[in-house]
């Protein structure tokens, strides 16, 4: 045991980091980063990689999540201390599994509706008091009496457009009546508040990429500093000189696509 | 004439992902310098809130996000601490999203560095470990928080801390924040704040921005920090200006940028139609 | 065996989701313990559930380079990929930082392979935005108008830039860019957001309560 131990502890500390690995560590950043990018230029195999390690890793870390934050304290420990009560959800979780062998796959059901059951118990009341009943009572609160008798009138007329409008979204969205007559003149309206929220949404989505892909950028600059060895423009130049390179055996051969 | 506005209806792409690289990567290099002046008010909702707090009452700062989000939240998360903690405040920092680790060890390797390097771990401020199942901690939350958090992230029991002194559940807290990209919010302002009548604000995205007006008019959230903007306002606030403000003054040229894209093709368009 | 395969399961469906949905509703210490055993349940099965998703990307790669298909030995880095995170992970004991606040190896990988392809991976959707945007956005319409003209004012409104710009246009109003923001999303965007929220209320607790009275059986998969 002791042997095993010492080679464990050999394997160890092979993964401590040092100064030298957080430098490293600029260049592979770098390089992941500006191989994922490259696919705006076109398809190549450097992007392919970075997605299929992104895919992998993206799965590593939800494995080393629920291994450290879920199996190991609630299931492995419990277990060892005779807490048995934990058998049941495992065994639930487990039934999951069967789902790949189709001859036992019917086991995986009592896994599911135990989740289905749950998440719909949970999602009634979280839908009726928040997005329900709060809405409705938002709407109807500008024109409660105190609001009234406290004398804001723009409060009440903002009020009043948003009753008006929100009204005008729900007849847009009721399909069990015909839209014509009134009903079409209230659901054309609708459909204008409805091009207001998806602008807004629209100006904000953009804002929200930007400040992504801000963030990338900057990182990009921090990488290609004198600390790290210039990396971003070693690997930048590096992907540029393979697409020249593409390029000209490419025209060579004749053919080849072009991502547009 | 037409053949020419037809072709440059029709532009390679890569030529436009030039031009925002460019118009993006410049103001990093370069910084605009320009002044953050009009200030949201959902933002200074919260810094109100915060300023009137008592002293030593506890702030619930629950990380929710994950490196894809990190430019938008991370700066909001880093204001809204600093602010907490210079007003004497305690602040526990809780996590329901595994991604956000990274990015809290970064946040607990500054506190004693530059945020508030007088305050104490564990007197003024607490960290507690990620927990998966985001609906059955925050039921918790409202009841009894030491029957999921009874030890901090470094396995440190948490109930006889000085920070935690008087903190049972979300009752004994003077304000919950929630900093996420994802629906978190949503079911903090269900499972904590309309159930325990838990006041809560939050930070989001400027994508989820929008959706979350319903919840400001109800007071179900007593404000909202929204992206970038909204992070560079709060820095505003606090007078600590840092990667808010240094990101929406790179990105004020991409803006302009996508408005000038479409109203040059609606234009275009209109041309051709008419020629 | 149709008892034990479909009714029993649905029985647990049912049972599960009505005692879940009254025990919101009531304050009673059985019924909070009743929940807190359920949340802690959830939290194991949900991990499983994880193992699922996992297990089927494994599989659908490996026959990926069992049968050599074209592209089969980028498959391949689905595994290194995920090898390079799991084997610090394990090393390290699940800590990004250790208990002298140095960084682990999984703090390493986190930090500079996780957060650089999972960033970048969102980011780049900025460059797609900006070409559709271009090519796409076409104002044909006073309701596609109507749409610009909101987007016009958030994105310009929300930088500083776009601030100067509506101040030396607009100045003169009195109002500032945002003000006709704060106006534009506590008003009109609440009410189109309102009404969509209810739709989705209405379609959700109406499915929700389909699954629990077992009228939707989907996720069951074929008898």
């Amino acid at each position: 045991m002791e042997f095993l131990g010492n080679i464990w502890n050999s394997f160890a500390a092979l993964f401590t980091v040092t100064p030298g690995w957080m430098t490293f560590g600029g260049w592979v950043a770098a390089g992941l980063t500006i191989c994922l990018f490259s696919f705006l230029y076109k398809d190549n195999p450097f992007f392919k990689v970075a997605e299929h390690l992104y895919l992998g890793a993206g799965m590593g870390w939800l494995f080393q999540v629920y291994l450290f934050q879920t199996w190991k304290p609630k299931v492995f420990l419990p277990l060892m201390e005779g807490q048995y009560s934990v058998l049941i959800p495992t065994l639930l979780g487990l039934s999951l599994v069967t789902q790949f062998f189709p001859r036992i796959s019917w086991i995986s059901r009592y896994g599911f509706t135990f989740i289905m059951g749950y998440g719909s118990g949970l999602v009634i009341p979280l839908t009726i008091s928040t997005d329900f009943l709060k809405q409705i009572g938002g709407t109807i609160a500008p024109f409660m009496v105190s609001e009234i008798n406290s004398g804001n009138i723009m409060s009440l007329l903002n009020g009043t457009f948003v009753a008006f409008g929100f009204i005008c979204v729900l007849f847009y969205f009721f399909f069990s009546v015909e839209h014509k007559g009134a009903v079409k003149k209230a659901s054309n309206i609708g459909i204008y508040f409805l091009m207001l929220y998806f602008g807004a949404a629209f100006g904000n989505t953009v804002m929200g990429r930007f400040s992504l892909l801000y963030g990338r950028f900057d990182d990009l600059y921090k990488y290609s500093a004198p600390d790290y060895f210039y990396a971003t423009h070693v690997v930048l130049g590096l992907l540029v000189a393979y697409f020249i390179l593409d390029k000209l055996v490419l025209s060579r051969r004749g053919g080849g696509q072009e991502a547009h | 004439m037409k053949n020419a506005l037809e072709k440059f209806l029709k532009i390679d792409r890569r030529l436009i992902f030039l031009a925002l690289t460019v118009l993006l990567f410049a103001p990093i290099v370069r910084p605009l310098g320009l002044p953050n002046k009009n200030l949201g008010k959902d933002v200074v909702n919260v810094y109100n809130y915060i300023e009137n707090l008592p002293e030593r009452s506890f702030v619930m700062l629950s990380l929710d996000y994950d490196p894809a989000t990190r430019p938008e939240l991370h700066p909001q998360a880093v204001a809204l601490i600093k602010h907490a903690l210079r007003r004497n405040l305690r602040v526990g920092i809780f996590t329901l999203n595994a991604g956000a680790t990274g990015m809290i060890e970064d946040i607990a390797a500054r506190i004693p560095s530059d945020i508030a390097p007088d305050k104490v771990y564990g007197r003024d401020y607490v960290i507690m470990p990620f927990q998966p199942n985001p609906v059955a901690v925050m039921t918790q939350l409202g009841i009894n928080i030491y029957e999921i958090y009874d030890k901090d992230r470094n396995g440190n029991p948490t109930k006889d801390m000085e920070v935690m002194k008087g903190v049972k559940s979300v009752k004994d807290m003077g304000l919950g924040i929630c900093i996420t990209g994802t629906a978190m919010l949503d079911y903090y302002v269900a499972y904590v704040a309309d159930k325990y009548k838990f006041p809560m604000a939050g930070g989001v995205t400027a994508v989820s921005q929008p959706g979350y007006g319903p919840y400001l008019q109800t007071g179900q959230l007593k404000g909202l920090i929204g992206g970038m903007k909204g992070a560079a306002d709060y820095e505003t606030l606090i007078k600590d200006l840092e990667k808010g403000t240094s990101g929406i003054d790179a990105l004020s040229l991409a803006h302009v940028l996508v408005i000038v894209l479409i109203v040059t093709s609606n234009i275009i368009m209109l041309v051709l139609k008419y020629l | 065996m149709i008892f034990i395969k479909k009714h029993i399961p649905l029985f647990i469906c049912f049972f599960v989701g009505v005692l879940t949905l009254g025990s919101y509703y009531v304050p009673n210490a059985r019924s909070e313990n009743y929940l807190e055993m359920m949340n802690k349940w959830e939290n194991i099965v949900a991990g499983f559930a994880f193992l699922l998703g996992l297990m089927s990307l494994f599989y659908s790669h490996f026959h990926k380079i069992s049968r050599k298909a074209p592209g089969w030995g980028y498959s391949l880095f689905v595994y290194v990929g995920f090898l390079l995170v799991v084997v610090p992970a394990i090393v390290s004991n699940g800590q990004p930082m250790s208990l002298t606040n140095e960084m682990t190896s999984l703090g390493w990988i986190y930090r500079f392979v996780f957060t650089s392809l999972s960033g970048t991976m969102f980011a780049v959707l900025a460059f797609y935005i900006v070409s559709t945007a271009y090519r796409a956005f076409r104002i044909k319409s006073p309701q596609a108008f109507v749409l610009f003209a909101a987007a016009f004012i958030v994105i310009l409104g929300r930088v500083p830039l776009g601030q100067m710009m509506w101040d030396g246009l607009l100045g003169w109003t009195g109002y500032q860019v945002t003000d006709v923001i704060e106006w534009l999303m506590s008003v009109p965007v609440v009410a189109g957001r309102r009404g969509i929220m209810i739709g989705i209320a209405i379609g959700g607790i109406v499915t929700a309560l389909k699954i629990i009275f077992g009228i939707e059986r989907q996720y069951m998969g074929k008898d």
